[in-house]
């Protein structure tokens, strides 16, 4: 039994695909690809197989780990084709390497979003507002957890946020907090900023585009 | 790929999935280089059409042709229905976004009565008039299939064709004869006319139905070289018959997300109230050998690590042993799971059921539909208690705690007795699981029963009969209920005013189109869906059109009535129906076809042949 880590990209079509979907789908696609799967051994057998940090339904991913078990022997290249041979639209494996960080390390996550206005005046107004927002280092929203719905300063979740205009679009890159303790969806931060500008973007894009360690290190 | 205008509303949708298409194994041609659009409508929602196997087995027929592209399409869920109705997007297909208004052929299948109004809701929101005679081009052709057309009356307005029968060949000659007639440049009534000569193909509108003063139909006269009786079409030979070997892989989690795989269409056991039973004469059954490459294809292309052998009475294929160790040694090393839906409890072999629990242990389910055996006999579904609980205890042996029974009530004859029946049978069924010695520690049992009406059907034997009125259902329901005695029995029950308007549907005239349109204008559709059937409004559209919906439910039909689905030819004659009818009403029983031919007539659809006449048992 030996452990992988599958990096994969999900974008086009696929951002629709919600995290519980992808775990059937992914399932699927390694046993298409005929790829030597670890069982667990207990009543109901099933494939071992962990997405180290779920997706939210709408944001592409461009390089997300996914760890499966496998028993014999594969090459990483030969997962590889063999798997991007038999992937639906939008989904691609894009690397496939030993695990080397242990799961419970990832502590942040880098995106980058654009978020799309009507004029090019709104989208300045957003970028100027938002920065100025985050320097402030105060913005209450309101975020579900398991313990139920509490207020929380967003602010304090913010690694770092950078924030331009360019024409009707206003481009965000920003770290933040993921993980198991403490976790801040980019789309939660984008609509409270847009509800304490009264910004009306009329869409939003957003990309995770990596993981990161406490240390801001790759997480890999 | 859905239209570029949508992308903004669809993360305001629920489960979005539904709407993008982009699925594993789902075909995208070059529309410049086919020349027949076939748009595949299934009539609800994603999750259930994705789980329908004839959409499969037709999607991936028409593809195989190099010169049409068939495409899926969906009833869209009330809140993308509004995102599409105030934006202007008009219904489009999964695999190319574009409005299914400029496709050459619409096909719906009809499954269910209850789907009749998202059929106008779908060429409604597709910017189509509903009616036939207001679709004057020659295309697009609005077709229908399924077991629903084996009376397509209450829908004759609304369709130009159906197709009574087997999909398979009648499908591709239909295509063929359409793409002539474009290239002509033909009319629509010019297309009709010839497509009404194929075998297996009914064009409402060449039919004109006469009516007697008290209601009942005086005459259904054929025009324009129309046949007088439509045979439905029969494929002869399964082995042969296209099947496909991939599936689109919906991404989202629908009803049944399996591979599946018929065995034989047709059913030997002759329950009187099963109108699939009966449709599906002759039977027909595919080798063992040719069930098992089809399974192996379809887990390779989609992944599933799920087979289901599909068939009315599974355990009833002659091939069945065989198949399941064949296919035994190769699904354990994947880790593939077999289900056998449509089981009988009489003839389920324990050590097949052993071998079948090596991979997945699934739930157990008996349907002996009735409650005593006298009853049991009027409908002709031979099983016995004794046989139920045989079996019952072989399962509870088996390790299981759950069982589940079906059941009908409002059967022809049934009395208090019966209804009592059903709760000393689930009562039995409880009392045999704590018989059992080896039963597992501290886990207790239970046995779910499921309580649906009976609707009769066309093609039945009791196409004749009264159907109960849903208050009267309603009590019946509560008197089960209140002889259920202990909590290990639930009992759950089906909505009667569901039933009744099936049952107007099933065996009803075209005098119901204007009920259906009325209905629909009002905003009635999902009627099958508990939460969106809107009784008021159907209740209000009988009445504005004159209609007593219990002349189509509550009254007994007398044997030489002419009935508006006469002009339909599925083999079965009514002379056996009325046999079949007249036994019920004695309580004798018809023995099953494999031990002794009935004759009801259904092998003069496949030149005599039947696979139980003259073969003896394997």
């Amino acid at each position: 039994m030996k452990s992988v880590r599958l990096w994969f990209k999900k974008d086009g079509l696929a951002v629709y695909i919600s995290h519980l979907d992808m775990n059937r789908c992914m399932t699927r696609a390694v046993r298409r690809a005929q790829i030597p799967l670890w069982y667990t051994e207990g009543f109901n057998p099933h494939p071992y197989m962990t997405f180290l940090m779920p997706l939210p339904l709408g944001q592409a991913g461009l390089r997300e780990p996914l760890d499966i078990r496998i028993e014999d022997d594969m090459s990483f290249k030969e997962i590889k084709s063999r798997l991007n041979a038999v992937m639906p639209e939008g989904i691609e494996i894009v690397d496939v390497a030993k695990p080397v960080c242990k799961p419970n390390e990832i502590a942040a996550a880098q995106y980058e979003a654009d978020v799309i206005f009507a004029s090019e005046e709104e989208a300045a107004a957003f970028a100027d507002g938002a920065a100025k927002i985050i320097t402030s280092g105060v913005l209450n929203a309101e975020k579900r957890s398991k313990k139920g719905i509490k207020t929380v300063n967003l602010c304090e979740l913010v690694r770092s946020f950078e924030v331009r205009a360019n024409g009707n679009t206003a481009c965000v890159k920003t770290v933040l907090a993921a993980g198991n303790t403490v976790n801040l969806n980019a789309e939660l931060l984008l609509n409270a900023l847009n509800n304490s500008l009264s910004a009306n973007p009329e869409k939003t894009v957003i990309a995770r585009t990596g993981l990161l360690r406490e240390d801001l290190s790759i997480f890999e | 790929m859905y239209p570029k205008e949508l992308e903004k509303f669809l993360l305001k949708v629920q489960k979005p999935g539904r709407y993008t298409g982009g699925e594993l194994n789902s075909i995208v041609k070059d529309k410049s280089k086919v020349d027949i659009r076939y748009a595949f409508c299934f009539p609800d929602t994603y999750e259930i059409g994705m789980s329908h196997l004839g959409m499969k087995i037709l999607y991936s027929l028409v593809n195989a042709r190099e010169d049409a592209w068939c495409e899926r399409v969906f009833a869209p869920d009330v809140d993308m229905e509004q995102v599409m109705r105030e934006n202007g997007i008009p219904l489009y297909a999964l695999e190319s976004g574009d409005a299914i208004k400029n496709f050459d052929l619409i096909g719906f299948t009809m499954q269910y009565e209850l789907s009749y109004t998202n059929v106008l809701n779908m060429l409604d929101l597709a910017g189509l008039p509903v009616r036939s005679k207001d679709r004057t081009s020659l295309t697009p052709i609005v077709i229908a299939g399924g077991a629903c057309v084996c009376n397509a009356e209450p829908m004759a307005e609304f369709f130009d064709i159906t197709l009574p029968g087997d999909g398979e060949e009648v499908t591709n000659e239909l295509i063929d004869l359409l793409k002539e007639y474009k290239a002509k440049g033909a009319t629509k009534q010019e297309f009709l006319v010839a497509a009404a000569q194929i075998k297996g193909v009914y064009v409402p509108s060449l039919y004109e139905v006469e009516y007697n003063e008290d209601n009942t139909v005086k005459s259904i006269t054929p025009t324009c070289g129309a046949p007088a009786k439509v045979e439905k079409r029969n494929v002869a030979d399964l082995d042969k018959m296209f099947a496909p070997s991939e599936f689109v892989v919906p991404f989202l989690e629908v009803v049944h997300d399996r591979t599946t795989v018929e065995i034989f269409r047709g059913c030997i056991r002759g329950c009187r109230f099963c109108q699939a039973g009966f449709l599906n004469r002759p039977l027909r059954s595919k080798s063992p050998r040719i069930v098992e490459q089809q399974c192996r294809a379809i887990c390779e292309s989609t992944g599933y690590d799920e087979i289901s052998l599909c068939s009315l009475s599974t355990s009833d294929y002659r091939g069945l042993e065989t198949l399941i160790k064949n296919m035994l040694p190769w699904t354990i090393d994947e880790k593939i799971n077999i289900a056998l839906p449509s089981l009988r409890a009489d003839n389920f072999p324990k050590e097949l059921m052993e071998k079948l629990n090596a991979v997945r242990r699934s739930g157990l389910t008996f349907a002996p539909e009735a409650g005593t055996q006298r009853l049991r006999d009027v409908i002709n579904k031979n099983i016995t208690e004794e046989e139920v609980l045989t079996t019952a205890a072989q399962a509870f042996a088996g390790g299981w705690t759950a069982v589940k029974l079906y059941f009908m009530i409002g059967l022809p004859t049934e009395t208090e007795e019966d209804i009592q029946g059903i709760a000393n049978l689930a009562q039995a069924v409880v009392d045999e699981f704590y018989k059992n010695p080896d039963k597992p520690k501290g886990k207790g049992v239970n046995v779910s029963v499921s309580l649906a009406s009976l609707v009769p059907k066309p093609f039945t034997p009791f196409q004749w009969e009264p159907q109960d009125k849903p208050d009267v259902l309603i009590e019946k329901q509560d008197y089960l209920i209140s002889c259920v005695k202990t909590r290990k029995v639930s009992v759950s029950r089906h909505v009667p005013w569901t039933s009744f308007l099936e049952g107007v549907f099933a065996r009803g005239d075209r005098r119901l189109a204007d009920v259906i349109e009325t209905a629909w204008r009002k905003g009635c559709k999902m009627d099958g869906w508990s939460e969106h059937l809107k009784k008021d409004a159907w209740e209000e559209s009988f009445a504005e059109n004159g209609i007593d919906p219990f002349f189509y439910t509550a009254r007994r039909r007398e044997y030489d009535e002419i009935l508006p689905w006469d002009h339909m030819d599925y083999g079965v004659t009514k002379k056996f129906l009325i046999n079949e009818n007249k036994k019920a009403h004695k309580g004798e029983t018809t023995a099953c076809c494999r031990e002794k031919c009935a004759g009801c007539g259904a092998n003069k659809l496949n030149g005599g042949a039947c696979d139980e006449i003259g073969k003896t048992v394997v």
